[in-house]
């Protein structure tokens, strides 16, 4: 695996990040919250992916909105570059938002169907005000071909295209304002098998070539594997575990991740056979009462008393952190 | 004899753009107990092939053509015995589905009804085709969700589906195909929806259910991972057509036909590290609508032929389990063709 090194500053650092929502008022008792981001902290190195793996529900999307300020964190930093931007107003991001773009899961939502590929493409660069009208459309001839799509595509519907297709439009729009952080949500989950070898293809192509930084989020375990340089495993808002990819993979530390690698259909009939797989009993708690302790403490197989009481801080085993009593 | 023997199998919809066959004659069978695979992409014919065995069609499809041979009996609309009389195959249907067949959607919140008690929903079946006292059928129902691990059931009997978590509510779905102890279980992508460690509870479920009741599944998807970790055989399905079909083994481990192989190659493996690039299949699955004379996946395959266009390929057998559909695997068949149309 090929690393990066030029620039030792962090695209993105989170701080702390916290993100609540208000799940009901009470009179006489404290209002409710869902804690769906609570004190997760990492960096994101140019030209690195990292992947956040975890089930649903465990605030993976809620952080990758939080870090490009769909929503605003509750508390703790979000830095670009060195600027805090976890409280810029409107106005004030506005150069912030063109730097950081998102593709998003679905590609028959996220496109205008009354909109051709060209004006879909060119959007972004008709609000910024970028070029004049050809050059515009020069740009996003050379984006439809850096996605691999044909010319005459450009003035046609989104309904015309098949869903792979429909991604790659999605991609070269994220790249129109010429971003070098862009978040994909599960960009490849809706994709049939075939077609999502070929997205990861793409992105990992254009990584390379524009020197761009991932925050890639997928619960395909394999796929994360492959596209990230880095991993961080959520459960129930809280990070658990963050290391070099192959390091998680194959030496994962928390009860927690070594459940969810061993529990990953894998496409090899000898494999799932012998596998020893770690059962993990019952499903993930309501984040409105989440457990006063370790997160995890209601389904860990090694849990201790300690892990009843209050949420491990992260320990550090060099580079890979790991939020676990077994490791303190 | 085979518990369902499927002959055949055309399906056609109506739609504005012209008819579209969805599955283009599609032939195999299930042994009792045996843990089937169903393997293909959106629009393979995968999902619609079941739905026609079990006469759920939507109203503008239709059985083309095709004999649907259940232990022995043809339950196909087509049928000499419903011969023009849809009324009767319907009569038929319903003592066939959920009784003898029963069957597990992808999504359990819209398959279960929002507005009546799961207790309600599980005792529905058992009541409607055996004849069971009220107090028998709560008895059973509780005892299903006992068996596919609900815990407290008896509480849970008088609950709703939206008290459910996703991978619960799916196995009140299971516990319902189960009521009548039916012969055969359809699970049409049973684990999409829920997270992976739910899924890995979900199909050791249904495996356990397999072994213990004999009770044949017929398990649809999309992931190989799923397929490598429950079935026994697998049929990989291509545009409406059953491309090779094998034994769990002879399906990973030697794939013959292009599509397998690429199918195979483009999902990675825990073992494999780094980026080296994965292998894809280039191009995207084909327009039932446009579909050539001859192989389906010949545009997108790496060693099509020129026969390959106009004539449909011949199936090729391996062993006794393992065959596939491909002109490469029969060249002299594809060299007799060639010779023939040179001629005339």
């Amino acid at each position: 695996m090929e690393k990066k090194t030029k620039e030792t500053k962090p695209v993105v650092s989170i701080r702390h990040a916290k993100k609540y929502f208000l799940a009901g008022r009470h009179l006489l008792r404290p209002s409710d919250y869902v804690k769906a981001v609570d004190d997760v902290s990492f960096d994101i190195m140019p030209g690195e992916t990292v992947g956040l793996v975890g089930e649903s529900g465990c605030g993976k999307s809620t952080l990758a909105r939080t870090v490009i300020r769909i929503y605003e964190p509750s508390a703790g930093g979000i830095f670009y570059h060195g600027t805090d931007i976890s409280h810029l107003s409107n106005a004030r991001l506005r150069p912030f938002r063109a730097k950081m773009q998102m593709i998003f899961q679905d590609p028959y939502a996220s496109l205008n169907p009354r909109y051709t590929v060209g004006e879909i493409i060119g959007e972004p660069m008709k609000i910024t005000h970028m070029g004049g009208k050809s050059e515009r459309e020069d740009r996003v001839q050379k984006l439809l071909q850096q996605v691999g799509l044909k010319p005459d595509h450009i003035s046609r519907y989104p309904h015309e295209f098949s869903g792979g297709q429909r991604q790659r439009i999605g991609i070269a729009r994220t790249l129109a304002l010429d971003p070098d952080f862009i978040i994909c949500d599960e960009p490849i989950s809706a994709l049939d098998v075939s077609i999502q070898a070929q997205i990861i293809n793409l992105l990992e192509k254009i990584q390379d070539e524009n020197g761009l930084s991932y925050l890639f989020i997928a619960h395909d375990l394999t796929m994360v594997r492959h596209i990230s340089h880095k991993i961080g495993v959520m459960y129930l808002g809280h990070l658990l575990e963050f290391g070099d990819a192959d390091e998680v993979y194959e030496n994962p530390l928390h009860p927690y991740t070594k459940a969810l690698i061993s529990a990953a259909p894998v496409p090899d009939p000898e494999q799932a056979r012998t596998r020893h797989r770690i059962k993990l009993t019952g499903e993930v708690p309501s984040p409105i009462h989440a457990p006063a302790g370790c997160p995890f403490c209601t389904r860990c197989p090694e849990c201790r008393p300690e892990c009843l009481l209050a949420p491990p801080v992260m320990a550090n085993q060099n580079g890979h952190k790991v939020a676990c009593y077994q490791y303190v | 004899m085979p518990l369902l023997e499927i002959r055949n199998l055309c399906v056609e919809f109506k739609t504005r753009g012209g008819v579209v066959k969805a599955v283009r004659g599609v032939s195999y069978s299930v042994e009792e107990g045996e843990l089937l695979g169903v393997v293909g992409e959106s629009g393979s014919g995968k999902s619609v092939g079941m739905l026609a065995v079990m006469g759920l069609l939507a109203s503008n499809g239709h059985i083309a053509s095709g004999q649907i041979l259940f232990d022995g009996e043809d339950i196909s609309p087509l049928a000499p015995a419903f011969a023009g009389n849809p009324k009767a195959y319907e009569e038929k249907m319903k003592g066939i589905r959920g009784n003898r067949i029963g069957m597990i959607f992808q999504d359990p919140m819209t398959f279960l009804n929002p507005v009546l008690r799961v207790g309600t929903q599980l005792t529905e079946g058992i009541l409607c085709h055996e004849k069971c006292s009220r107090e028998e059928a709560k008895n059973r129902a509780i005892s299903l969700m006992k068996q596919v691990g609900i815990p407290s059931a008896e509480e849970r009997f008088r609950q709703y589906p939206f008290e459910f978590s996703g991978g619960m509510r799916q196995r009140i779905v299971i516990a319902s195909a189960l009521a009548c102890r039916p012969r055969l279980i359809i699970a049409d992508e049973p684990t999409t929806a829920l997270d992976v460690t739910v899924q890995a509870q979900i199909l050791e479920l249904l495996r356990d259910i397999a072994r213990e009741q004999n009770t044949a599944v017929i398990m649809i998807t999309h992931d190989l991972g799923v397929v490598a970790q429950l079935c026994e055989r697998v049929n990989i399905m291509y545009a409406g057509q059953i491309v090779e079909r094998g034994t769990l083994d002879e399906i990973f481990y030697d794939p013959r036909h292009p599509y397998t192989r690429g199918l195979l190659r483009s999902v990675c493996t825990h073992g494999e590290a780094g980026r080296q690039g994965l292998s894809s299949i280039p191009g995207t699955p084909p327009d039932l609508l446009k579909l050539n004379t001859g192989c389906a996946f010949m545009p997108r395959c790496a060693q099509a032929m020129k026969i390959c266009r106009d004539y449909m390929p011949v199936p090729h057998a391996f062993s006794s389990s393992h065959c596939d559909v491909c002109w490469n695997d029969c060249r002299e068949a594809a060299d007799r063709v060639t010779a023939q149309e040179s001629e005339g």
